[in-house]
This record gives C-alpha cells, sequence and structure tokens, in this order.
C-alpha cells in the first residue's frame, strides 16, 4: 500500500527520501563535473599550439592539481580582442606576445585592470630566469608596484633566406628593400609578414630610426610614419606576399614560392631540425626584434592562485624543456637546458644572454592607429 | 502502459476542436506559422544589426571600453587621411571589393547560364550526372576547397610548375600567382552552384514553345536568346546574382588564403582593425557600407522583379 510520500509508476515505488537522495547526489556529481570531478578545478588557457603539449599538460595536471582546458589561438591580436570582448571571464589565463600585455593593463573591466598582478609566492621558477627577462617585465608588465605578466619563451626576427640561391652577403634588411643589395634578382621572390608592427619596425629599422624604439614604446613621428609607409609601398611590387602564420612560411619556404623572407628564427631552426640545411637565418646589423609570449592571468579568475601556479610550471626547467622543443624557441628560464641534447642546446635551447641586449624588445606602439592607417594603406596599395 | 496513465496522455493531446480554435483567425494562424519564425529573425538579424548600427555610432575609449555617447567620428575616421579620397585604404578597399564581387557575379552567370540552359532542356539522367558532378566538390569544407586552390596558384603552384614543365613558358605567369585573379577563381568556384540551381530553376519554368516560335518566325540564335530568353530569366539571373554578389562582397576566407596579404577586401580590414585596436565602432560604421550595398541591391533588383519571382521562377 502506497504512502502519501512515494510516488507509484510501472509498478516500481520511490520513497520521497530515495528520491531525494538520488537527486542529491546527481546534483553533487553535475557540480563535479564542472570542477572537474573530484573537486579538481579547470584552469582555461587561451593560447599557442605547442602550450597544448600532451607531456607538458598531464605534468601540469599532476603538479598543481587542476585539470587544463587550452584553446588554441594563432595570434596575440585575436587574444587581446576577444578577451577585451568579454572572454576574460570565460579564461584563467592568456600567453600573448609581450607588447599585448601593457594593452591588456590598460583594458579596465568593473574598474580596474583586466589582468591580476603577479602572485608572486606562487611564481617561485621567476627568480631562475635571464636577468634581462625580469628587467623586460620590470620595465613592460610593471604599474603602482604591481607586476602584471610572467614571460615564458622567447625568440627573434630578422629574415631568412635560401642560401643556395642568395649569396653570402652582410646581413642587413637592405635586402628586403634594395634590388641590387645582393647580386642575384630577388623581384617576387621576397615575403613580409602580414602584420603592421613586424613588418613597419622592419621598414623603419632599415630608414634608419633605431631611437624611435628605445623608450617604453615604440614611437614613429607622422613624418617616419610616413617614409616608413612609402618604403613598404615602393617594396610591394617586389613581393610575393605577406605571410601570417609560421607553417604557411616553412611550407612556402620549401616549395621555393620564394627566396628571401622576413622570419622569427623558430621557423627555420625547425626546417633544421627536419633536416634541411640549406635555408640560412639572418640577425639583421639595424638590429632583431625580440618577441617573448608572456603569461597573465584574467581578474575574474576564480582560481587566480592556481592559475599563476600553472603558469610557474610552464617555466619549470622540465616542463620550459619540452616547450622549447614543441615551439623551437628557447624558455626565459636557462635550467631548461639541463633536459635538452647538445644538438638541441645549440640549435635553441642554450642562448649567450648577452645576444638579447643587443636586441629590440617587442614593445606597445604610440600612436598605433597611425601604424594601423599606414599599414592598411600599404595593403590596398 | 497502464489505463490510468493513458488516459493522462489522451487528455494532453490537443483535440481537433482545440487545434482548429488555434487557428481560427488570421492573427492565430500568422501566429503560430510565422511566429517561430519572426522571432529567430528578430533574435539573430534584427537584434545583432540594431547593436551594429549603434556601436557605429559610439567610441572606445583609452582603455578600451565603449563609450556610449551618439559619435560620428568613426564614419569620419573611415575617410580620413591626407591622400585624394580614392587612394585612401577605406575607399580602395571597398572599391576593390565591390571589383571583385561583381567580377566574380558575371563570371559565375556567363559559366552557369549555358550549363543550366543545357541541364533545363535534356533533364532525365543527364541532368543528375551533371548535377551530382558540380556539386561533388561542395560536399568538402569550404577551407578546404579554398586550400586547394591556394596549391593551385603561387608561381611554383600546380598550375604555373606544369606550363613550366611542358614548355609552354619560361617563367611563371604573373596571372596564376596570387592576388585578385586567384581569389576571383576561389570565390567563382566557391558560389559557381548558387548561379547554376537558380538559373536552372528559372530556365526550367521557361515555355519553350516561344522560343521555338522566335525561331520559325525568323529570329537568329543571338536575337532568341536577347528577345526572348534572357527577358522571361531575368528574375532568376538577378536572385542568383544576388546570391553570388552579396557573400562575394563580404568574403574574408578566400581572399586570406589566395590574396597573401597583398589584397585588402573590406572583410580583412575589418577584422584587422577590431583584433588590432578593438576598434569596434570603425568596423560597424565599415560594415554598414556592406549592409547599405545589399540593401541597394535588393531596392534595384525589386524593381524589376517581384519577390515571388526572386525564387527563380
Amino acid at each position: 500500500m502506497p504512502t502519501d510520500n512515494t510516488s507509484q509508476a510501472d509498478g516500481r515505488s520511490t520513497s520521497r527520501r530515495a528520491f531525494l537522495a538520488a537527486a542529491g547526489t546527481a546534483s553533487v556529481t553535475a557540480v563535479a563535473g564542472c570542477t572537474g570531478g573530484s573537486g579538481t578545478p579547470t584552469i582555461n588557457i587561451l593560447t599557442w599550439q605547442e602550450y597544448a603539449d600532451e607531456d607538458i599538460k598531464s605534468r601540469i595536471e599532476e603538479t598543481v592539481g587542476v585539470n587544463l582546458e587550452i584553446t588554441k589561438s594563432t595570434s596575440s591580436s585575436n587574444m587581446f580582442s576577444s578577451w577585451n570582448a568579454g572572454q576574460y571571464q570565460q579564461y584563467d589565463i592568456a600567453i600573448p606576445n609581450n607588447n599585448y600585455v601593457p594593452k591588456m593593463m590598460e583594458s579596465e573591466k568593473d574598474g580596474g585592470p583586466m589582468i591580476a598582478p603577479v602572485d608572486e609566492e606562487a611564481v617561485s621558477n621567476y627568480g631562475g630566469m635571464y636577468d634581462q627577462f625580469k628587467q623586460f617585465a620590470d620595465t613592460q608588465f610593471t604599474q603602482d608596484g604591481n607586476r602584471y605578466g610572467v614571460p615564458v619563451r622567447f625568440g627573434w626576427y630578422g629574415y631568412s633566406y635560401d642560401s643556395r640561391s642568395v649569396p653570402d652577403h652582410e646581413a642587413s634588411y637592405s635586402i628586403l628593400f634594395e634590388e641590387d643589395y645582393v647580386d642575384t634578382d630577388l623581384s617576387g621572390e621576397l615575403v613580409m609578414y602580414d602584420n603592421h608592427f613586424k613588418a613597419m619596425s622592419a621598414a623603419a629599422l632599415y630608414l634608419g630610426y633605431g631611437d624611435a624604439f628605445e623608450g617604453s614604446k615604440v614611437s614613429l613621428s607622422q613624418k617616419q610614419i610616413h617614409e616608413v609607409k612609402q618604403t613598404l609601398i615602393d617594396q610591394k611590387p617586389r613581393l610575393q606576399g605577406y605571410i601570417a602564420a609560421d607553417p604557411t612560411y616553412i611550407k612556402s619556404l620549401k616549395q621555393g614560392n620564394f627566396t628571401v623572407g622576413q622570419s622569427g628564427r623558430n621557423e627555420i631552426v625547425e626546417m633544421w631540425s627536419s633536416g634541411d640545411d640549406w635555408p640560412a637565418m639572418a640577425t639583421p646589423k639595424e638590429g632583431s626584434l625580440a618577441w617573448f609570449e608572456s603569461a597573465v592571468v584574467s581578474s575574474a579568475s576564480e582560481n587566480k592562485t592556481k592559475a599563476w601556479e600553472v603558469i610557474n610550471e610552464y617555466i619549470s626547467p622540465q616542463n620550459g624543456a619540452t616547450l622549447a622543443k614543441a615551439g623551437f624557441s628557447p624558455s626565459v628560464n636557462p635550467k631548461t637546458q639541463q633536459h635538452l641534447s647538445d644538438k638541441e642546446n645549440e640549435m635553441f635551447g642554450a642562448i649567450d644572454p648577452s645576444r638579447l641586449g643587443e636586441m629590440i624588445p617587442f614593445k606597445s606602439v604610440e600612436n598605433e592607429n597611425a601604424w594601423i592607417t599606414a599599414w592598411e594603406e600599404v595593403k590596398s596599395a | 502502459m497502464n489505463e490510468s496513465s493513458e488516459s493522462g496522455w489522451r487528455s494532453s493531446v490537443p483535440s481537433r476542436a482545440d487545434l482548429m480554435a488555434a487557428f481560427a483567425t488570421r492573427r492565430r494562424r500568422l501566429g503560430i506559422t510565422a511566429g517561430p519564425a519572426l522571432i529567430w529573425l528578430a533574435l539573430l538579424l534584427a537584434a545583432p544589426l540594431t547593436f551594429m548600427v549603434t556601436v557605429s555610432f559610439v567610441s572606445v575609449d583609452q582603455s578600451y571600453q565603449i563609450v556610449w555617447e551618439p559619435t560620428t567620428a568613426n564614419y569620419a575616421a573611415l575617410f580620413a587621411g591626407d591622400t585624394p579620397l580614392l587612394q585612401r585604404a577605406f575607399v580602395k578597399s571597398l572599391l576593390l571589393s565591390y571589383a571583385i564581387a561583381a567580377v566574380t557575379t558575371i563570371l559565375c552567370l556567363v559559366l552557369a547560364f549555358p550549363l543550366a540552359y543545357l541541364l533545363a532542356r535534356k533533364g532525365g539522367r543527364t541532368f543528375k550526372v551533371v548535377i551530382f558532378l558540380v556539386l561533388l566538390p561542395f560536399f568538402t569544407m569550404y577551407l578546404v576547397r579554398a586550400y586547394s586552390w591556394y596549391l593551385m596558384f603561387g608561381p611554383s603552384g600546380v598550375i604555373n610548375a606544369t606550363l613550366l614543365r611542358i614548355g609552354i613558358v619560361n617563367s611563371p605567369i604573373g596571372l596564376f600567382n596570387y592576388g585578385v585573379s586567384a581569389i576571383i577563381v576561389g570565390l567563382t568556384h566557391a558560389y559557381f552552384p548558387y548561379m547554376l540551381l537558380t538559373l536552372y530553376a528559372s530556365l526550367d519554368g521557361l515555355d519553350y514553345s516561344l522560343v521555338e516560335a522566335a525561331r520559325d518566325l525568323g529570329a537568329s540564335r543571338s536575337e532568341t536568346l536577347r528577345d526572348v530568353i534572357l527577358p522571361l530569366t531575368l528574375p532568376g539571373i538577378i536572385s542568383g546574382s544576388l546570391f553570388v554578389f552579396v557573400p562575394a562582397l563580404g568574403a574574408f576566407v578566400t581572399p586570406e588564403f589566395l590574396g597573401q596579404g597583398k589584397v585588402l577586401m573590406i572583410g580583412q580590414l575589418i577584422k584587422d582593425r577590431i583584433s588590432s585596436l578593438y576598434a569596434v565602432g570603425y568596423g560597424s560604421a565599415a560594415s554598414m557600407f556592406i549592409v547599405v550595398s545589399i540593401v541597394i541591391a535588393f531596392v534595384v533588383a525589386f524593381r524589376y522583379v517581384s519577390i515571388e519571382d526572386l525564387g527563380g521562377v
């Protein structure tokens, strides 16, 4: 005989107490599912492909006690614009190039910066990184006594070329802008980066505007921007195209679509690693632009300490070495060299820090609107 | 199922009388049939469009926040510059987009019309085989097709490499390099089926006894085409052209792949502005020119054909 607190269906009965217990269990399971099970928090990361390496991911998950959900991105500008449009609430960590960190610091959300200050205690590997990067972080990422970003890995831009068809020469951006710089016809054999900062900076350095890169921001005058624009417009008929992604660059160079191209060193190291010995990398005498990816944590993250611990693991000796191997780019932590072979250290793992002193770090741009307008005029010329 | 639950189930199903009552008035019929579609359009078309129009009249401050104060600065910024008007990036980009979309539309029309005519006259098995062959590449992803064209073009692409190998040319031909020509080919390939199927629908409904009558009365083939076939299939031509022109105007993926950065169509310009500067106001104002262009295209189309005719028949 069913009682008042019993429902009946298909000949089976369920007490109200049992129903509530089952519902409670289901709710707990559902909540546990949201946190990754057993109360393990999930850290959402927006970053480059190599950071999703399975070995690194599993080691970090085990060490920090979190689940990592990694969304791959192909550009720092997309990371910035998507976070600014509201995705800072969806992600805990982003790892853009260093010149986007100040922009993220400037972006206000709920009355404060969109990104949170570094939890110094959680990032215990910070002290082990090259002094150069600590200085970069101090000058670029520090505001009101708070630091907002942690450098992770780095590289630099110059140009690369097919040594089978381009003769030896003094490394200079002139090869990209002057027809007779080397004794071979490079018309239609050149590529530049499809990025206003990288392409215009190369032209600016070629024109001798190195002083503009010395402050906390790159500051070209209107006249200089005009000259840079005109130089790039004059160069355009000799270009095969502007290339955005690293894999496209490598494939196109291998296919023989161009001979000389503005590029990062990591693209060429990747080609060397795969057995191609003919690509050569040049560091122009006018100066190379050095990039370093830097991790930031969203101010809306509910797991900030865990997020900084995750970032700390990305610059640990073992994970930093695996990350360096995955992207052919060195870690900011020199201790990673202990986990790399001699050949790997020679190609990308061990970089003489004094070389970094000669390079120009990526920086934010003063009057970026004028840069973009000039770049659009170059692209549409 | 026991008797009590079966009766409960039956009582929850509306009776025929209930259904008839629900459709009793014209307003109710409209609400039930067109209501869901109207809600869908309001949420996914009208609301975003209204938001875009609004954002085109606001600015973004130094901390990348939208300032909700009306301004026309974004529209002024589109045309700002110290160069002649037609040399400014936005204007050049917009005009180039119009030109590429127009050439793509014309190419689709010229290529699709004879095939659609043939299919309409032949019908049967031939129709099925040809349509299958035409649509076969479209069973793959759009990105894969764009990438295929990427491999075909370029100084060392399949086309130039083949021409060089068989000795027709001594050096790669610029026409087959990445750029405007590659983009037009890619877009024509992408939107060809829209034109073909629309023209086929129009030509299939054509009364071919009129064509025969014109020929019997001494009209040449070209006169028959000009004076009989084209006027009667004009609705299909216009609707097919709209289906091609509109998406080609705002194309993004194809120019990204096949332009190799040397060409800046309006979609790319908007994307770059927003991702680099979070210039959502500028981007929205630029987008308005696409929206207004499309509205004008439809207004012009409606001057010549009714909305019923735009179905292609």
